[in-house]
């Protein structure tokens, strides 16, 4: 066997051209389809037969360790966020590059892969944004410039504490104390991305943007703290969550001192810096979810006794994060909307939403159709879990409620989003981002063509790492998602069963979920897929 | 239970590996823009979707038409089954896009003219003084059913000054709306606090 016809084997091809004559990304190869099956069958007979030591919940609070105690740059590192022109550099670099997409989107040329708009938003950001979280959990929330120009218009401040007279401070309605409008806004983004296909509309990325940043500037005026981010922000709560499986948090350093703490600046704030902008206090916080990296806390504690902190990226979803059931739908509807992503990229989709159209007498952009199509799609994976709910309760003979198992098994549902989400937009990235710079020279797009034929050609032969690199990384996504899965349905799981009939067995409902969900996102992977633009 | 797990396992690696040669997606109804490398015609602007028995391609030229340079649409009507060309009278008008109309408001549409089959293409000229969004829309009628298809033009570049404007005006409505009740909570507090005052005088 030739070097070439193993590259092709374990790498598959750069690019494919479709009978229809455009050019499309091809699949997640054969070999490395076998490889996570493999590997899926091991984890699935380890984790139904090797019963696991212990499974009480420790909140281990020694597990893991300070950035600042990383040898050479690490001192460096923990105080990077904690001075304020850092996290003020970071805030006026996001928020000239949103303004320059407002603009450029209203004003620049309609070509999506020509303009600065859909190109930074689309290819790097929305692509890069969920692959930021393994490395630096939920930092861009931090530098989040619908927050910092919201901040600036409602309370005059992008430094030091912000006036409160300038908003209403109204509390949030108790029935709003949740996540439901978020998960109500991530349905609705995503049906706006591949129903409306703003994805491909400059102008439309930049009416998105401007109202997502209306909202935020409403939410600032009218209610206490940050509560956009913390109830309604769809990319915040998605970061948020996913971030409890990032390897960093941001925690106290010593808990004694937040015990006896009693003047709690961490929630408060000091004279300088503000409150917590999501209700969090650092002595009780053990999930990042709500947590948007501001550093407040670090600025303001008297004790500085608040870092970041390195550790193992599924302790939050395995123990510490608490289980709710606002919270509990988000992650399952993650789950879907992931997944649904995928779908609306197979052939098969469009011709089921053509038959509705045609039985429908939908036409246009068949945004009927679309719409009938994503409730069934998130409907049948929804319905999936609470069957295997079901099942479990059945199976187990637990006495807890089927809400409190819907919820606590949720946590399951979260590594499997997570690793699929970060293999299909690790794709995308890699693959789309090449040559986006030329964006930066010309904003605008002025004058420009639509990519000629040539051009895409080169732009997927140019691909930022191999293609045996990205198949690897996409797999190795894939089994690590299923092992974390695993480990959680092993863990809080188990706490489900009563004491006399514990056996890993009687679970097996929810390792077949895994199994499933696993399996659908490997074939999703190894389909072919369309450039975005 | 092994066996079941194992059974199950092999199904599910059978059906991911026995479906591996879908192809990818073309998305309906959304504009795309073409670059015609191979003759001097312009890029154009195409937009594909169905209605009813029919598929249908629409293509403008140029893509980006501006005021007072003629343009031209090519309409390809298809059927679904066998992609026969549909044969009969294509009727074109037009009308603005603007919230006004979507409101009920100017929705008076304008004829461009009707067209036969030609070379299974129907083709209608265009030419717009004035720069905006506008709707075109293609009437047919085959034996069945008369069909309507409406397609979004926009001539000249949108202005950009709209929306900004319009988010403007908003930030501006509700700073002004918190300021005015600040203002009154403030009143309401001085008053409260005088009276307090007072009764602490009396006392």
């Amino acid at each position: 066997m030739t070097a070439a016809e193993w590259n092709l084997i374990i790498g598959g091809d750069i690019c494919r051209v479709t009978p229809q004559g455009t050019l499309e990304h091809p699949g997640l190869p054969v070999i490395w389809g076998v490889a996570v099956c493999v590997a899926v069958t091991i984890v699935t007979a380890w984790g139904l037969y090797i019963p696991s030591g212990s499974n009480s919940i420790t909140a281990n609070r020694k597990s893991g360790f300070t950035v600042s105690a990383i040898p050479f740059f690490g001192g460096f590192l923990g105080s990077l966020w904690i001075k304020p022109w850092v996290l003020l550099s970071f805030k006026t670099a996001t928020s000239v590059l949103f303004l320059m997409v407002i603009w450029t989107g209203l004003a620049g040329t309609p070509l999506p892969s020509r303009n600065l708009a859909t190109v930074l938003t689309w290819n790097l950001w929305w692509s890069g944004i969920i692959i930021s979280v393994l490395f630096v959990g939920s930092a861009w929330c931090a530098v989040c410039p619908w927050d910092s120009l919201g901040n600036l218009m409602v309370r005059l401040r992008v430094w030091r504490r912000s006036l409160p007279h300038f908003s209403l401070n109204f509390r949030v309605p108790k029935n709003f104390r949740n996540v439901w409008p978020a998960l109500v806004l991530l349905v609705g983004l995503t049906w706006l991305e591949l129903g409306v296909g703003i994805t491909s509309s400059p102008y439309a990325t930049s009416m998105l943007a401007l109202g997502i940043l209306l909202l935020a500037i409403i939410f600032l005026g009218v209610f206490e703290r940050k509560a956009f981010c913390r109830h309604a922000c769809p990319v915040g709560r998605t970061i948020g969550f996913y971030a409890q499986l990032a390897p960093v948090e941001l925690r106290a350093k010593d808990m004694e001192i937040c015990t006896s703490c009693t003047t709690l600046e961490c929630y408060h704030g000091n004279a300088n810096v503000d409150p917590c902008p999501t209700h969090l206090v650092m002595g009780r916080l053990k999930q990042n979810t709500f947590c948007t990296s501001c550093g407040n806390c670090a600025r303001s504690c008297p004790h500085e006794n608040v870092s970041w902190r390195l550790r193992s990226p599924g302790k939050e979803t395995l123990e510490g994060a608490r289980p709710h059931w606002d919270e509990a739908w988000f992650m399952l509807v993650l789950l879907t909307l992931t997944g649904f992503h995928g779908i609306t990229m197979l052939e098969f989709w469009e011709n089921r939403i053509r038959q509705l159209a045609r039985y429908l007498g939908d036409s246009g952009q068949l945004i009927w159709s679309f719409s009938i199509g994503m409730g069934v799609a998130i409907a049948i994976p929804v319905a999936l879990y609470l069957c295997v709910v079901a099942l479990t309760r059945w199976s187990t003979g637990s006495s807890f409620s089927f809400r409190m198992i819907f919820t606590r098994l949720s946590f399951a549902a979260l590594p499997l989003a997570f690793t699929y989400h970060l293999a299909h937009n690790l794709s995308h990235l890699l693959r789309e981002s090449v040559g986006s710079g030329s964006v930066f020279v010309n904003p605008l797009g002025v004058d420009a063509l639509p990519l000629s034929v040539n051009e895409r050609h080169l732009q997927m032969l140019e691909m930022t790492v191999t293609p045996f690199a990205l198949a690897a990384i996409q797999a190795v996504m894939l089994v690590l998602g299923f092992i974390f899965s695993v480990l959680v349905v092993r863990r809080r799981g188990m706490q489900l069963v009563p004491e006399g009939s514990r056996t890993l067995m009687t679970l097996s409902p929810m390792f077949g979920f895994a199994i499933l969900m696993t399996a659908f996102h490997l074939w999703l992977l190894m389909q072919p897929m369309n450039m975005r633009m | 239970m092994m066996r079941f797990y194992l059974a199950a396992l092999l199904t599910l690696i059978y059906l991911i590996f026995s479906t591996v040669n879908l192809s990818a997606h073309h998305v309906l109804g959304r504009p795309s823009y073409v670059l015609n490398e191979d003759s001097n015609t312009p890029s154009a602007m195409q937009v594909e979707t169905q209605i009813g028995d029919y598929f249908v391609n629409y293509m403008v030229f140029p893509a980006f038409p501006r005021p007072n340079e003629a343009g031209r649409v090519n309409l390809y009507i298809s059927r679904l089954d066998g992609g026969l060309a549909f044969d009969g009278k294509v009727e074109f008008s037009v009308r603005n896009d603007s919230w006004a109309t979507w409101l009920g408001f100017s929705a008076d549409e304008k004829k461009l003219g009707a067209q036969v089959l030609d070379d299974h293409v129907y083709r209608q000229g265009l030419m717009f003084r004035q720069r905006g969004s506008y709707i075109i829309t293609a009437n047919f009628r085959d034996d069945k059913a008369p069909y309507t298809i409406e397609f979004p033009l926009q001539v000249g570049a949108p202005s950009p000054y709209g929306p900004i404007g319009i988010a403007a005006g908003v930030v501006f409505l509700i700073l002004a709306g918190i300021g005015l009740i600040q203002r009154r909570r403030s009143l309401s507090g001085q008053i409260r606090n005088s009276h307090t005052g007072n009764e602490k005088n009396q006392e």
